[in-house]
């Protein structure tokens, strides 16, 4: 069968350089969009960034009676104000952020176990939808059930009368904050890690985990041990992908959370997780208003060019991270 | 491949199932909208009065996306009227008319719960400044407790008439829980016992008013300009309005039908 | 190949085997919490679909499913939510479309060519820096790039030489975007799954690498490119920001032009997203009810929209049930 002579391998060859071209021209011409739009927002947040320097990053009066100045510009650009400290922003976004995502996959991984190996086939059956569904339902119906159910119990059940008057003075505790943040959020992007997880424990070869029967390890403990690492580079994937959608959530956040610029501090014990808070992306939703004054669009956009920058740098991580993992499974490259 | 075909199927059953309600493209003058969707509603109801009116001599298209949108299309020449719920700003493109079509009424609002029988204006700046933080150092106030007040981004035209005409020159609390548009605060001052807002007077359902000096705030208090709070909608062109828009703002301003429909909700100029 | 035979997962042939007490405090305590993990979610899935079903139950009705929005002071008497609902089943189509076949083309180009390698780690790259822009920022950027005068065609011509820059097709792109990484991603993590040897046995009977991708790896990978496709939807349908900003968000689909299949393509419309975002106690429009039935409605849709990729993905790939 192979022996058809050099013109039919000649021309196995040229279909195969053609499709490869082809299909890297597509790659390339998405790739050209991205970086066109990556492009036009820094182009557009330059500005900010120039006017501040590094103190862009750093923290220094209130955030939101900057964002105020700098939306009542006078006409004239040569007194536009730009003034900006944006910790706040910032330490929210990464706060949130990194507590959602590890609380995420750990919920995850557990979940993908538990439909891989020990749900019942019923249970198993109806998880399949229940994850996707999950995965579709809007941020706005997130968001909705989270001030009408989930911010009032807080703020007029839990959160107790003593602890809203301990920080009167400085913040206000109705219930919004960055606990309720998290909790919806994580709900948010379990669905995503659960099912790009639960894909690759599946194609974990039966025979690996056999071995570890063989040697006498109980059903949770091969799973843990010799599943979970062989798909580790699929989780890893999966939580870039569940990160890259809990940094650019908006809606929702900018709802539950309480939308104050604030700093939570740590040190303030249990407090610090009733404290309200807002993270980047819900700032540029909530100043979509006023793009078409000048200094506070270029404000906005330097806050997406920092979610941009973040992202990059995310992906990044995640390569690393892969790539020392390959080795484990039977992937080609 | 099999899975083409039923994706096909599918994705073609999808697109003819939209079509089936096209309705027929109409040959008179379109007046296009776009802006604010605090506006959107008001014009809305001004637009099926009007084509009732005049016997459908115009069609609309009426889109959303707020006050900046509305005021860059206007300006770039996209539409032919922007819908604008907030002031003009020095910073906006040149060449603008903001037609002033309606006020609105902005109430202080409370929790049903706590029944505040009055405020003045230092009481206002005292509390949404920061000064005073609880509930049992405002007179007649029925709750105790911390005050928790909401307020709108700093983008929002609401929150420009707010400033501008309660708080003059007081800085906002920086605790103050920023909302991003009316509903979210009714809501929230719905669901909190301990809180305080101001809302448009059509999203007070629900709320406790709170009289401003000494005046309630209704809709026949604004009419009558005795209830200071109040705001301003535009809808805005480029340069004055010519044809089909120009009839359509006299319309809105001039004859009692449009004034009829303001009125229910927003207070009219007339 | 055994690991497809197995009638459980990869551990499932441990059922049938009797070892010792082997299981340790720490196991138990997995074995618990990952049973709680997954009736977790069904409990949170259940909650969210009911408390949206109690909410909007009493204004639930065909008619408000088949009739057109009005506008109205009283919104408990006028219209339902006919134009949203097609505009929601449109768009989702329209960008699933434009995404799913991008998205398996580009994770089959970094998996199988690759080359050169700086090329595709800046695709890698990209495509995740997409996932984590809001999409507030992909639509205003859509904005831009439509509103140019030459692709006017994409939309319609508001006066000659400005693009509208609002329609289905435009908004159907951009929505591509933000499902692209999650297709990319799940197609990737599908292909890297199946092993060496399955390629190399391909090319050993003669067949080329192209060849070996349609009739062998794809097929293989169906499973997992149906996941990302149902994510990806599940991103799309859930979108208010690109809606609202590209699409225009009018109470009725508009459309524009004369050709009639195009002119709906070309025109503005809205989504149920929007409808009940506006509609909610957050929105401008005052109905709640009418709100949360078309929230419980959007959520039917899901569960339909994910049976349907279900059916067209199902294959020999890693299956949840078998």
């Amino acid at each position: 069968m192979a022996a058809r002579g050099p013109q039919t391998a000649q021309r196995r060859d040229r279909t195969d350089r053609r499709a490869e071209l082809l299909l890297g021209a597509l790659a390339a011409a998405v790739l050209l969009l991205i970086a066109f739009m990556i492009a036009f927002v820094f182009a557009k947040a330059w500005p900010s960034f120039a006017h501040n320097g590094l103190a862009w990053f750093g923290a220094g009066g209130n955030l939101d009676e900057q964002l105020s100045a700098i939306f009542n510009s006078p006409s004239d650009p040569s007194d536009y104000v730009y003034t900006l400290h944006a910790w706040p922003l910032i330490y929210a976004t990464a706060l949130i952020t990194g507590i959602s995502v590890v609380l995420g996959t750990i919920l995850s991984m557990l979940a993908a176990m538990f439909i891989v190996d020990f749900a019942p086939g019923w249970m198993r059956a109806t998880l399949q939808p229940v994850v996707r569904l999950l995965a579709a339902v809007p941020s706005v119906i997130y968001g909705l059930i989270g001030i009408l159910v989930i911010v009032p119990f807080f703020g007029n059940q839990v959160i107790s009368a003593e602890r809203k008057e301990s920080v009167q003075y400085v913040i206000q505790l109705d219930g919004s904050s960055i606990l309720v943040g998290v909790l919806v959020l994580t709900v948010m992007i379990t669905p995503i890690m659960v099912a790009i997880s639960v894909d690759a424990l599946r194609s974990v070869p039966a025979t690996w985990t056999e071995g570890a029967a063989a040697l006498g390890v109980n059903r949770w403990r091969a799973l843990r041990t010799v599943g979970l690492r062989a798909a580790r580079p699929a989780i890893v994937a999966a939580a870039i992908l569940a990160t890259a959608r809990a940094l650019g959530e908006a809606i929702m956040l900018s709802m539950v959370t309480g939308s104050v610029a604030f700093a939570p501090n740590p040190l303030d014990g249990v407090t610090f997780f009733f404290e309200p808070a807002r993270t980047l992306a819900a700032q540029i939703v909530d100043g979509s208003e006023g793009l078409s004054v000048k200094p506070f669009g270029e404000t906005m956009y330097a806050f997406a060019a920092l979610l941009l920058v973040s992202s990059a740098f995310l992906s990044f991580g995640g390569w690393l991270a892969r790539r020392s993992m390959r080795k484990y499974t039977l992937a080609p490259r | 491949m099999t899975w083409k075909r039923p994706l096909a199927v599918v994705a073609a059953f999808a697109v003819g199932a939209s079509l089936a309600v096209v309705p027929a493209a109409a040959a008179k003058p379109t007046i296009t909208m776009s802006g604010s969707t605090s506006v959107a509603p008001l014009a809305a109801l001004l637009a099926k009065k009007y084509i009732a009116d005049c016997g459908g001599c115009v069609t609309f298209k009426l889109l959303q996306g707020g006050s900046d949108v509305g005021i860059s299309d206007v300006a770039s020449g996209r539409v032919t009227i922007g819908n604008a719920s907030r002031d003009p700003k020095p910073t906006d493109p040149g060449g603008l008319v903001f037609n002033k079509i309606a006020h609105d009424a902005v109430c202080i609002v409370t929790n049903k719960a706590n029944p505040l029988p009055g405020i003045d204006e230092a009481g206002v700046q005292a509390i949404f400044g920061g000064s005073v933080r609880s509930w049992s150092s405002v007179p007649g106030s029925s709750a105790s407790g911390t005050i928790d007040t909401f307020v709108r981004t700093p983008a929002s035209g609401t929150q420009d008439a707010f400033q501008k005409i309660f708080l003059g020159s007081t800085r906002l609390f920086s605790g103050a829980s920023q909302k991003a548009s009316n509903g979210l605060i009714q809501q929230s001052v719905k669901a909190d016992p301990n809180a305080i807002g101001y809302v448009s007077l059509s999203f007070a359902d629900g709320l406790h008013t709170v009289p401003y000096k000494g005046v309630a705030c209704t809709e026949r208090n604004a009419k009558s300009g005795q209830y200071g709070g109040q705001r301003n909608l535009y809808m805005v062109t480029r340069g004055p309005a010519t044809g089909a828009a120009k009839a359509w703002l006299k319309w809105i301003t001039k004859s009692a039908a449009a004034a009829a429909v303001v009125n229910t909700e927003w207070v009219s100029l007339q | 190949m055994s690991a497809h035979a197995q009638s459980r997962g990869p551990a499932g042939l441990l059922s049938r085997v009797r070892g010792g007490d082997s299981w340790s405090i720490g196991d138990r305590i997995g074995l618990a919490s990952a049973w709680a993990a997954g009736i977790l979610l069904c409990l949170i899935a259940a909650a969210i679909v009911l408390y949206m079903l109690y909410r909007g139950f009493q204004y639930l009705s065909l008619e408000l499913i088949f009739s057109h929005p009005e506008a109205g002071l009283d919104q408990s008497k006028s219209g339902g939510f006919l134009d949203p609902l097609q505009g929601t089943l449109a768009l989702t189509v329209i960008a699933t479309l434009i995404a799913a076949p991008v998205g398996v083309g580009i994770a089959v180009w970094l998996t199988e060519y690759g080359r050169p390698s700086g090329l595709a780690r800046a695709v890698e790259s990209g495509v995740e820096i997409v996932a984590g822009t809001p999409s507030i920022v992909l639509a205003i950027f859509g904005l831009l790039v439509f509103q140019q005068g030459f692709l006017s065609f994409l939309s319609y011509e508001a006066t000659p030489g400005v693009a509208f820059g609002r329609s289905f097709f435009v908004a159907g792109m951009i929505m591509s975007l933000i499902a692209l990484p999650l297709i990319v991603g799940a197609a990737r993590e599908a292909l890297h799954s199946i092993p060496r040897h399955v390629r190399e046995a391909s090319y050993a009977l003669g067949k080329d690498r192209i060849s070996t991708i349609r009739r062998v790896l794809l097929p293989a990978s169906r499973r997992g490119i149906g996941t990302g496709v149902a994510l990806g939807m599940g991103r799309i349908v859930g979108d208010t920001a690109i809606v609202v900003v590209l699409l225009g968000a009018t109470l009725q689909n508009d459309p524009h032009g004369g050709i009639p299949g195009l002119s709906f393509l070309q025109g503005t419309g809205s989504t149920l997203t929007t409808y009940v975002y506006n509609n909610s106690p957050v929105g401008e429009g005052g109905s709640p009810e009418k709100a949360y039935a078309a929230a419980f409605v959007l959520l039917l849709i899901v569960i339909a929209l994910n049976f349907v990729v279900d059916l067209i993905t199902r294959g020999r790939g890693p299956s949840w049930t078998r």
